[in-house]
């Protein structure tokens, strides 16, 4: 589904260049869910952000279906965004003036849906995430883990291709990230959505069938949990993290 | 860096996020300076002994705008604090002392508001002199430029702003005083109080409200005082009501439409302005308030300046003017001899009023226009007196042919007559209608040319009729001066008191005086009333609008990731910019508006020209008022549009 092919990103100007993203590359297959590792600075973002478009490459070619979305005009990304891609973020972005099931609803508004079965459809999405109860509730009125699965449930209501979630858990308590994380594996699982997640806590990292570390823009490994259990991966992923130097106390 | 610095550095900051209110400021003082120029302007409070109770209705105007303008700086001081209210405990936390802060926060917007008055002064002088100007032609006085610095009206101004000013600093300065870091830290995160929570209690007030607005503004229209005043009381129930449970309104009828909730970009419009309403209702509902008094403040200016411009005219077409009832053969014999001795007459002519045989025109003007009669009679001239008399006024002369006659009316009932076909008779003889003239012709009051309309028939019909009244008409050398004109009505009380008739005596230098004072007196006030209120009711809105910048940027920024076209970004801002700041005015132009236009029509007959008039000074209203208003609209909008929407 996704093909990214030695992408790289600098940032800065002649005299001082950073190199935030250095020859990477990968590939997504439909239905994957992949979380990117990294210390803060690593580059996790910035290729978050190169993949959703909201930032470009220096260097190099990202294909989603086989579509380059370096060559697509300005005019289309907009339209590639909210037909192709579901976000996530750290920080739920939801709109306060809106309730849940309003924001949930906006994905399909923005993405000119029929406007009589936007409620519907979103009803829907909302039940499978079990958030169906605090639909008519605003952001405010509901807990972290209510805002980020609405977050979820608008990141893929107009049947977008590929989740990109930054830092899902970011903001929630423990309890609240497991849940999350489950129901992340859920619609994984039994949605056929295919997730790139960012993180920095191994916890997470563990719910993902891959796991890509970076280290100073590269890519430094890959692990693939293939049929180990989520603990035995988890210790997996500590083992690389200890490898990959000094990121050990962010994950404990 | 020391304090004052640090709070010079700030108000720099300050005046250029709060641009709008800074200039808003800069022209209420300027306004302000103008309007106690006038106060103080002995040259003109010397141009008629009526404009000396003119300082008394300026002052208590102004009284009245200080209070406007004391709630614009109180809330806008009082907003300021809650938006910089991190900054401030900042303050407190690296060690500074509540006290001190709370001086750093005075003496900014001290410096803020000493600057806008300075600019405000000098400004004010400019627009003194455009005041000046308006006045000296009212009173048909040449202007030439005189630079005039008035210490009294700037004593009085900084007097105003020193009240304004230090109320609302030393409010805000209590606040800070008693201020905990954590509330000062946490205090820009405190929305208003949704003041009616629960939503049954939402929609009855919405129903009830509605329900006193309708009440409210027939009440109002019903011209009688102590219904207007119920009337507004109610208007301001409706107001508030409205604002505070119309935000329980819109989702509701969203709810119940999900189609068309989620069509087009509705739902964040309905979204913003249910979530603005919620918020800051109170607000609204006294800006709501505020228009309201604006556009009929305006709106009564603008017509009350209409009929003293035309009743100026039509009070009397000559210098002077005396009528009289008395069929007593020397009865301008008094006046004569006053006015041979004093007044240098240009031409002068003594003439008689003749009743017609019947009511036949009167009544037919009575059943198709508004008019007063005081005659039981149609009023007859001859055709000689009115040839004699064009030719004095210097109208184009008018034949009169064999077995017709002619109508003279005022301009309002031009049309209407035009259209008489019949013939009248009179001494026997049937005479057919010859045309119309409708030029100033003094027969707006009584003892005139007719009242409203005269006919003008053959020499020899009239003077076989009983005589109505008489009338003496002099076209002097010069502008009859107020003491002559004093001396004429000393004459004739005295006539009055030895049993004779009470005779009309009209100069039209007193006429134009007294209008111009009137003009002076009620239109000037109601002009400042009105362009502070719209300046200071378009600001609070946009500078609510302004802080919101953030917020918008965080939903643009969202909406543009989530894959929203930055042409239709655009089209929700202009949306939610229009529906903001179209709810406040929508209830006063629904009041305001037949307001005015009954207020017209309560007008004495012919004192505007026909509905025409009313509704074209309505129109003139809606426009200076939504001019004005545009010029925040487009300021705000600008402003925001270059912030929020994401680089394209």
């Amino acid at each position: 589904m996704l093909h990214v092919q030695n992408i790289e990103k600098y940032y800065g100007s002649r005299n001082n260049v950073t190199k935030a993203l250095d020859r990477i590359s990968f590939t997504v297959e439909d239905g994957e869910f992949i979380a990117i590792m990294g210390a803060s600075g690593s580059g996790k973002t910035t290729l978050l952000n190169c993949i959703s478009t909201i930032d470009a490459v220096s260097a190099g070619s990202i294909l989603l279906d086989g579509e380059s979305i370096a060559e697509l005009p300005q005019s289309e990304l907009a339209r590639f965004r909210r037909e192709r891609l579901g976000f996530v973020f750290q920080d739920f972005n939801l709109l306060d003036t809106l309730t849940l099931e309003e924001n949930i609803g906006l994905a399909l508004t923005i993405n000119h849906a029929d406007s009589h079965t936007v409620q519907e459809k979103v009803r829907d999405v909302a039940r499978q995430l079990g958030i169906e109860g605090e639909l008519a509730k605003f952001p405010y009125q509901v807990s972290g883990g209510q805002k980020q699965r609405a977050a979820c449930a608008r990141a893929m209501v107009a049947g977008q291709s590929l989740i990109l979630a930054d830092e899902p858990t970011g903001a929630l308590d423990s309890k609240a990230s497991k849940n999350l994380l489950e129901i992340m594996t859920r619609m994984n699982r039994d949605m056929a959505a295919t997730i790139l997640m960012v993180t920095h806590d191994a916890y997470s990292a563990s719910y993902a069938s891959r796991v890509l570390f970076l280290k100073d823009g590269r890519l430094f490994n890959e692990l693939i949990r293939g049929g180990r259990t989520r603990p035995v991966f988890y210790h997996e992923i500590l083992d690389v993290l200890a490898l990959l130097g000094g990121d050990v106390s962010d994950v404990i | 860096m020391t304090l004052s610095k640090l709070s010079m550095r700030n108000a720099r900051r300050q005046a250029q996020d709060y641009l709008v209110y800074f200039v808003t400021i800069v022209m209420a003082a300027a306004l302000v300076y103008a309007f106690n120029g006038l106060v103080f302007s002995q040259e003109l409070l010397a141009l008629s002994s009526m404009m000396e109770a003119m300082p008394v209705v300026i002052v208590l105007a102004s009284i009245l705008v200080v209070c406007i303008i004391g709630w614009l700086v109180q809330y806008t001081t009082g907003f300021m604090l809650s938006r910089r209210s991190r900054e401030l405990g900042t303050y407190i936390l690296i060690g500074l002392e509540n006290r001190q802060v709370a001086r750093l926060f005075f003496l900014e917007n001290l410096a803020v508001g000493g600057v806008a008055l300075v600019l405000g002064t000098l400004a004010g002088n400019l627009l003194f002199q455009a005041l000046r100007a308006v006045t000296l032609s009212l009173f048909h006085v040449p202007y030439t430029f005189s630079f005039s610095f008035s210490l009294g009206a700037l004593g009085l101004t900084l007097l105003y702003f020193a009240l304004i000013y230090l109320f609302a600093l030393f409010r805000c300065r209590r606040r800070i005083h008693t201020m905990k870091i954590c509330d000062l830290i946490n205090f820009d995160r405190q929305n208003e109080d949704e003041v009616i929570k629960k939503g049954r209690s939402r929609k009855r007030t919405f129903v009830v409200s509605i329900v006193f607005g309708v009440l409210g503004t027939t009440l109002l229209l019903m011209g009688n005082l102590l219904t207007g005043l119920v009337g507004a009381a109610f208007i301001i129930v409706f107001l508030y009501g409205f604002f505070l449970s119309f935000s329980s309104g819109v989702p509701a009828y969203y709810e119940k439409r999900p189609g068309k909730k989620y069509s087009g970009c509705q739902l964040l419009i309905f979204r913003s302005l249910s979530a603005k309403l919620g918020t800051m209702g109170v607000v609204m509902a006294t800006i709501a308030l505020l228009f309201t008094a604006t556009l009929i403040s305006e709106g009564s200016g603008m017509l009350f300046n209409a009929m003293f411009e035309s009743r100026s005219g039509q009070t009397t077409c000559y210098d002077l003017f005396i009528g009289s009832g008395s069929q007593d053969e020397g009865r301008f014999d008094g006046y004569l001899e006053y006015i041979d001795a004093h007044i240098p007459v240009r031409e002068a002519r003594q003439y008689r009023i003749y009743q017609g045989e019947n009511l036949q025109l009167t009544e037919y003007v009575k059943a198709n226009a508004n008019v007063y009669t005081d005659y039981d009679y149609d009023t007859l001239m001859r055709a000689g007196d009115y040839a004699a008399l064009r030719a004095m006024l210097g109208y184009p002369a008018v034949t009169l042919e064999p077995g017709q006659y002619l109508i003279h009316c005022m301009s309002y009932l031009d049309g209407l007559l035009t259209g008489y076909d019949r013939p009248i008779t009179v001494a026997g003889q049937t005479l057919k209608p010859g045309g119309v003239r409708s030029e100033s012709f003094t027969q707006y009051l009584w003892d005139g040319n007719g009242r409203g309309f005269i006919l003008v028939v053959p020499d020899e019909l009239a003077e076989a009729r009983p005589v109505s009244h008489s009338i003496y008409a002099a076209m002097t050398q010069a502008p009859v001066p107020e003491a002559d004109y004093h001396a004429l009505r000393a004459i004739r009380d005295e006539q009055d008191t030895r049993g004779g008739w009470y005779d009309t005596i009209f100069s039209k230098a007193a006429v134009q005086a007294e209008q111009a004072s009137s003009y002076a007196m009620i239109v000037f006030p109601l002009y400042y009333l009105a362009l502070v209120l719209t300046m200071v009711s378009a600001t609070i809105l946009t500078i609510h609008q302004l802080s919101e910048a953030g917020r918008f940027r965080r939903q643009f920024g969202l909406l543009g990731k989530l894959g929203m076209e930055a042409r239709e970004m655009k089209r929700v801002l202009r949306r939610q910019f229009a529906i903001y700041y179209t709810m406040p005015a929508v209830p006063p132009l629904l009041i305001s508006v037949p307001f005015l236009a009954a207020l017209g029509g309560a007008f004495d007959p012919g004192s505007l020209s026909g509905p025409g008039q009313r509704w074209a000074i309505v129109g003139a209203t809606l426009g200076v008022f939504f001019f004005i208003y545009l010029i925040y609209i487009l300021m705000a909008y600008t402003s925001l549009k270059r912030s929020v929407l994401p680089a394209e």
